[in-house]
C-alpha cells in the first residue's frame, strides 16, 4: 500500500520539481510557465489582498458559487420534473427526446453570444446558461431512470393496494435514484464548467472565470494558473464531498449501487 | 424471409424513426413561424424559421460560407482527435502491460481525466498563442486522457489465460496487441472513444470561440455574429453545432451497439 502511494506521487513530484527548476533557470519562459512556487505565492497574494473584509480571491469565488448555486438548483428541479414527466408519459418522451438530444450537444459557452443578445451581460446570462447546462444531463438521466422501472414492480405495488402517490414514492423514486444522482453529478460538472466558461465571455465584474479571463488577456500567467487550480479544487470538493455524501445517505441505504453512466 | 424483404423492412423502419425524430422540430418550427407571422411575438433577436431557412440557403448555396466554417471545424477536430486516438491507445496498452508504469501513472491519469476541458483552454491560449495550434492541442488534451484510461482498463480486464495462451502460441509485441489485446478490449476502448468525442467537440467549439486569431469555424461563426447582432446566423450556427455533435455521438453509440448487444443477439425486438 505504502509503495503504491509512493509510486503514485513520484511522477507528480518529479514533474513539479522539473517545472520549478526549469522556470528558475529560465530554460522555459517564466512569464508563460511561472514556477509552481510562484503560482502558490500568487494564490496566497490573491487570497490576502484586501483581506479582512474583501479578499479578492474569495469574492471572485463566492460570486461564481452564487451563480452556480442558483443555476444548478433551478436546473436540477426543472430537470427532475421534466424527466419524471417524460419517463411516465410516452407521447411526451417521443416529442421532447429528439429536442433534448440535439440541444444537449451544444456546449454551454456556444450559447453565450445568443443569450448576451437576449439578456445582456452579467448575471442573467450566466445563471440561465448554468441552469440550462445542468438541466440537460439531469433530464436525460431521470428519464432513463424512470423509464427503466420494472412494470411488474409497479403492478405488484398496485395490487397490494398502494396509492398512486405511494407507487411514486416507494417504487419509482428509490428505483431511479441512482440514475437521477448520476444526472445531478454530471449536471454539477457541466454547470460548474459552463458558469466559468460563460464568465469568460459574458464579462461582468466578478467571478472566477472573469478573473481567469482578465488575466489571460493580459498574459498574467501566474493568476491564470492559480485561478484554474482553485476552479479544479472547488469542483473536486463539490463532486466528492457534497454529492458523494448525499449519495451515500440515500442510494446505498436503499441498497442500490450507482451504475457508472457516461456522458 | 428473403434478404431483400428484410432489407426493405429495416429501411422503412429507419425512415420512420428518423421522421419521428424530425417531427417535434417541424411542429416547433411551424408554431414559431405562425407566432412571428401573426405578430404575437415580435423580436428582432428571434427571427422566424423562414428567415433562418433563407439565411441557410444563402450561406450554403449562394456564398458557401457555411461549408468553410464546417470544414475548418471538422479539420481541427479530426487532427486533434486522431492524434489522441493514436497516442492514447498506444500509451494505454503500454500502461496495462507494465505493472510498475500502471502504479506510477494510473492515479495522475485519473486526476487529469477529470480536469474540465475549459480549464485547459486559457493555459494553451497563453502558452501556444491564439491560433489553430491552441484549439487542436485543446481537442487532443481533452480526449487523450479518456482514451488512454479506457484502453488501459479494457486491456487489464482481459482474462489472463487468454493472454498466456497467445504468448505460448508465440504472439508478442505488436502482433499480440493487434490480434488479441485490441479485439478483446474493444468494448472499453469504444466507450472511451465515445466519451472522448464528446469532450473533443466541447473543446473545439469553446476553443474556436475563445481563440482570437481564428477566422473560420462553427464556434467563430456564432461568436462573430454577435458583432453584427445577427441572431439568424447565430441560431443557424448553434443548430449545426447541436446536430453535428449529436450525429458524432450517435455514430459511436451505433458502433458500440453493433459490438455488444447485436453481437450477443440481444437486439431489442419492437
Amino acid at each position: 500500500m505504502r509503495r503504491k502511494i509512493f509510486l503514485a506521487i513520484l511522477p507528480i513530484v518529479i514533474f513539479l520539481l522539473a517545472w520549478e527548476v526549469s522556470a528558475r533557470l529560465e530554460w522555459v519562459n517564466p512569464v508563460l510557465f511561472p514556477a509552481p512556487s510562484a503560482i502558490l505565492n500568487e494564490l496566497v497574494d490573491l487570497f490576502q489582498e484586501g483581506l479582512p473584509a474583501h479578499s479578492i480571491l474569495i469574492n471572485h469565488t463566492l460570486a461564481t458559487l452564487k451563480r452556480l448555486g442558483i443555476g444548478f438548483s433551478v436546473g436540477v428541479l426543472a430537470g427532475v420534473l421534466m424527466g419524471v414527466l417524460m419517463g411516465l408519459s410516452n407521447p411526451s418522451f417521443h416529442f421532447f427526446n429528439p429536442l433534448i438530444l440535439v440541444l444537449m450537444s451544444i456546449p454551454g459557452i456556444a450559447l453565450a453570444p445568443l443569450f448576451i443578445i437576449w439578456l445582456g451581460f452579467g448575471d442573467p446570462t450566466i445563471i440561465t446558461l448554468g441552469a440550462l447546462s445542468t438541466f440537460f444531463p439531469v433530464v436525460y438521466s431521470t428519464t432513463t431512470g424512470v423509464r427503466s422501472v420494472d412494470r411488474q414492480m409497479v403492478r405488484a405495488a398496485q395490487i397490494m393496494g398502494a396509492s398512486r402517490l405511494q407507487v411514486i414514492t416507494s417504487v419509482y423514486i428509490p428505483w431511479s435514484a441512482a440514475f437521477v444522482f448520476n444526472g445531478i453529478k454530471l449536471g454539477l460538472a457541466r454547470g460548474w464548467m459552463t458558469v466559468i466558461a460563460v464568465e469568460f465571455v459574458a464579462a461582468s465584474n466578478y467571478g472566477l472565470g472573469y478573473m481567469i479571463w482578465y488575466a489571460t488577456e493580459r498574459l498574467k500567467a501566474d493568476v491564470v494558473y492559480a485561478g484554474i487550480l482553485v476552479m479544479i479544487l472547488i469542483y473536486f470538493i463539490l463532486d466528492k464531498l457534497l454529492i458523494g455524501n448525499v449519495e451515500k445517505k440515500t442510494i446505498s441505504r436503499w441498497g442500490m449501487i450507482t451504475q457508472k453512466q457516461e456522458e | 424471409m428473403t434478404e431483400q424483404k428484410k432489407k426493405s423492412i429495416s429501411l422503412s423502419s429507419k425512415l420512420k424513426s428518423s421522421l419521428d425524430f424530425l417531427f417535434p422540430f417541424l411542429i416547433i418550427g411551424i408554431v414559431w413561424e405562425i407566432l412571428v407571422q401573426t405578430g404575437i411575438i415580435e423580436l428582432r433577436s428571434l427571427p422566424a424559421p423562414s428567415t433562418l431557412l433563407a439565411k441557410f440557403w444563402e450561406l450554403t448555396f449562394v456564398n458557401g460560407i457555411l461549408w468553410k466554417h464546417l470544414g475548418s471545424s471538422l479539420y481541427r477536430l479530426a487532427t486533434g482527435y486522431l492524434l489522441a486516438v493514436l497516442i492514447g491507445t498506444a500509451l494505454g496498452a503500454l500502461l496495462a502491460q507494465k505493472p510498475l508504469l500502471h502504479d506510477m501513472f494510473e492515479p495522475s491519469l485519473n486526476l487529469l481525466m477529470s480536469v474540465p476541458t475549459i480549464a485547459w483552454i486559457p493555459i494553451f491560449l497563453i502558452t501556444l498563442g491564439l491560433g489553430d495550434k491552441t484549439v487542436i492541442i485543446a481537442i487532443f488534451t481533452s480526449s487523450f486522457f479518456a482514451i488512454t484510461y479506457n484502453t488501459m482498463r479494457g486491456i487489464e480486464m482481459i482474462d489472463k489465460s487468454i493472454v498466456n495462451a497467445a504468448h505460448l502460441m508465440g504472439l508478442h509485441g505488436l502482433n499480440l496487441f493487434l490480434e488479441v489485446l485490441l479485439p478483446a478490449s474493444m468494448l472499453s476502448i469504444i466507450n472511451g472513444l465515445r466519451l472522448a468525442i464528446g469532450y473533443a467537440w466541447r473543446a473545439l467549439v469553446g476553443g474556436e470561440l475563445l481563440a482570437a486569431m481564428i477566422e473560420w469555424g462553427l464556434g467563430k461563426m456564432v461568436y462573430q455574429a454577435r458583432y453584427f447582432n445577427d441572431a439568424s446566423v447565430m441560431l443557424l450556427g448553434l443548430l449545426i453545432i447541436g446536430i453535428t455533435g449529436f450525429l458524432l455521438d450517435k455514430t459511436f453509440l451505433t458502433i458500440l451497439e453493433r459490438n455488444t448487444v447485436e453481437k450477443w443477439g440481444m437486439t431489442a425486438k419492437k
